[in-house]
């Protein structure tokens, strides 16, 4: 029998199903004497105590294995335990109705739950399962149980579900959970962003799951087509164990190839950097095997916050990151703000047309001050690792040539009062809008490298919002408007001696990099997650075959045309789980 | 006092995270912080009552304040609300 939810995390899990109940704690209502109120209040303190600490553990090895962001939620967990409003109506409850701590303590959690089980927002109405999961976390103190085991399984099972808390998530061992379905989450859930940190294939969403699984059956979760398949017949098995073999086969592919080059057979090396937002993230480009960080946006500092990033914040976090890459290059994008990224605390406001507004550059260029302070925190950092900074939304020679006099004042101060940084330090640009294109030959003699985003420049090239849901089928990278920008930003940078590199989504497919390489493109920058799989195509194909295949694709009049070449050109080059992926996902 | 109407604008709303930002924030201030919601009104530092609201995108809250930094603190949580808890680029 088959289910259909919401695919989680990807990959196959299959074998024996364990269900995993929502524990029931029996909570009793107590008398407590005047005289053991005092001791009571005590116990509710010890026990929130426990659970903080508890939850700091928990919070601190999320944050080193996933990341700061994953951890917040267990940040917010911790900040209800210091609940002052809670902590007021429990201490009441005992001192002056004469309860006990778990009762009151229970009610007050409880009341919270069921006015969230009341809203129609679906993503309030499943935070409720914080709130329990906290209530449960306190309460099995209280009672004198001690902290949750993890979930325990004698031998590796497919977990069936209710709902992970992220309590449970924080306890999933790859060892022992082949995958994991739950009724309800969805792909932000908790659960599901640990199950993807962790490997563990996960479907959550599917109702009317439990009722239908009992002890003693199997299942198989595929977490690229989010589906679940109770008690397949032997045909169905013998489909999943292909296609688990043919990802086991392409995991110990990518694992292989972990520490080779990116290099065609032949030999032509391009440099495969990955995309990062967040300082943590570093430790992903790492795992993913990466040349270096090809795009460092450093847009939130300065979002979701009261006031501006201080420059030894700012100096924290580069630093901490060129450090921990070096010898491996880090480029460092400058403050991209605007457009759809609005600080209102610098006075920015909705513009009726921001992404050809105030934004990137320009609103730069506009708060010297506020650059400058982002550049030296920039150029200090250099002198801890390997860094190259680049600009956002370039559209004239003069804004470039006013940003590199803002790079020198800050270099000539920074040696006058005598702190270190790289001398060497690069500075290139991103060539995003297409004025920057046609006047690539005169901007590339004043950046030493050129980053192409291809995001902004599909948008900006085609004049499509790639936002608006009526043109998200024609906003392509590979339409041959933009394929010929590349082309001439590419002749441009290289009859200039610079190098040039790609940026946008479209570098992470592997099909558009042996594309982009063909075109001569000599850096591609993504996301740590296609790495490897862009690797194993690069490694796949000959360097002249990928320039026959730019050749040809060059010469089409359609976006439709383009692909079709790639794929007459290169399915059967590139290593077969690279499209056995496309399958389900 | 100092209060202003706020309209939730990331699209998962006041959930957890968000509200444990907001408590965050509203607790480095002295002044008494509260917000309301149609007729519910709870205190600005507790992240249970903020989470109660289940003020969900597009909903609007009213923060009020009182006390010797009421402005800096409703200014702040407006650049918070306002940049949808640093949530969607």
């Amino acid at each position: 029998m088959k289910f259909t939810g919401i695919p989680a995390s990807p990959g196959i899990g299959a074998g024996p199903i364990v269900r995993y109940e929502t524990e029931e704690l029996k909570v009793r209502d107590i008398r407590i004497p005047p005289a053991g109120v005092a001791r009571e209040i005590e116990r509710f303190h010890a026990a929130l105590d426990a659970a903080r600490k508890d939850l700091s553990r928990i919070r601190d090895g999320i944050a080193a294995e996933l990341g700061k962001h994953e951890a917040e939620i267990y940040d917010a967990h911790l900040l209800i335990l210091d609940d002052p409003e809670l902590k007021r109506a429990v201490e009441h409850g005992i001192r002056d109705e004469g309860r006990n701590a778990a009762f009151v303590f229970r009610a007050h959690m409880s009341g919270v739950a069921a006015r969230l089980e009341q809203v129609n927002d679906e993503y309030l109405r499943e935070r409720r399962a914080d709130v329990l999961d906290v209530e449960r976390r306190v309460l099995r103190y209280l009672l004198g149980d001690g902290p949750r085991a993890a979930v325990a399984l004698e031998r590796p099972a497919v977990l069936v579900a209710h709902e992970l808390s992220p309590s449970d998530a924080a306890l999933l061992d790859r060892s022992k959970v082949l995958g994991f379905v739950t009724e309800v989450g969805s792909r932000g859930s908790h659960a599901a962003i640990v199950a993807r940190g962790r490997g563990i294939p996960a479907v959550v969403s599917v109702r009317g799951l439990m009722q239908r699984v009992k002890a003693g059956d199997t299942g198989v979760v595929d977490g690229f087509a989010g589906e679940f398949e109770l008690n397949p017949d032997a045909e169905r098995r013998a489909f999943f164990d292909a296609r688990r073999d043919a990802l086991a086969d392409e995991e110990r592919t990518l694992a292989g190839i972990h520490d080779q080059p990116a290099a065609t057979l032949d030999g032509r090396r391009i440099e495969l950097a990955a995309n990062i937002e967040l300082p943590a993230e570093a430790e992903q480009v790492l795992a993913a095997g990466a040349d270096g960080v090809g795009l460092f946006r450093t847009e939130f500092f300065y979002l979701g916050r009261p006031e501006l990033p201080s420059e030894e914040e700012q100096y924290a976090a580069y630093r901490g990151v060129a450090e921990r890459l070096a010898p491996r290059p880090v480029i460092f994008r400058t403050m991209d703000l605007g457009g759809d990224k609005v600080a209102s605390y610098l006075g920015m406001t909705h513009e009726t047309n921001p992404f050809l507004g105030w934004r990137g550059i320009r609103f730069a260029l506009h708060h010297p001050d506020l650059f400058s302070t982002q550049l030296r925190a920039i150029y200090r950092a250099s002198a801890h690792g390997r860094v190259r900074l680049m600009f956002p939304m370039i559209s004239s020679l003069d804004e470039l040539q006013r940003a590199n006099g803002l790079c020198g004042a800050v270099a000539r101060e920074l040696k006058r009062t005598r702190v270190p940084f790289d001398p060497e330090l690069e500075i290139g640009i991103m060539i995003e809008t297409p004025s920057a294109v046609w006047m690539a030959e005169e901007l590339a003699r004043h950046a030493r490298f050129l980053s192409i985003g291809t995001n902004d420049l599909t948008q900006y090239t085609l004049a499509m919002d790639r936002d608006n849901e009526r043109l998200a089928h024609l906003y392509e990278p590979l339409d041959p408007a933009v394929l010929r920008s590349i082309r001439h930003t590419v002749a441009a940078a290289h009859g200039a001696g610079r190098w040039v590199g790609v940026c946008g989504e479209m570098a992470g497919e592997p099909a558009n990099a042996v594309l982009l390489l063909g075109m001569g493109v000599d850096e591609l920058s993504m996301a740590s997650y296609d790495l490897p799989r862009v690797k194993a195509a690069i490694r796949s194909v000959r360097a002249g075959a990928a320039e026959a295949v730019a050749r040809e694709a060059l010469l089409q009049s359609s976006a439709e045309d383009v692909k079709a070449v790639l794929h007459r050109a290169l399915d059967p080059v590139l290593p077969g789980f690279l499209s056995a992926r496309r399958v389900g996902a | 006092m100092t209060e202003t109407d706020l309209v939730i604008r990331n699209v998962q709303g006041l959930h957890v995270r968000a509200a444990g930002l907001f408590v965050r924030v509203a607790g480095k201030f002295k002044s008494e912080i509260f917000v309301s919601r149609d007729d519910r009104e709870v205190n600005g530092k507790s992240i249970l009552g903020v989470i109660d609201l289940a003020a969900e995108a597009g909903s609007t809250i009213r923060v009020r304040a009182m006390g010797p930094d009421e402005e800096a603190a409703v200014a702040a949580l407006r650049e918070l609300v306002d940049g949808k808890f640093g949530e969607e680029p």
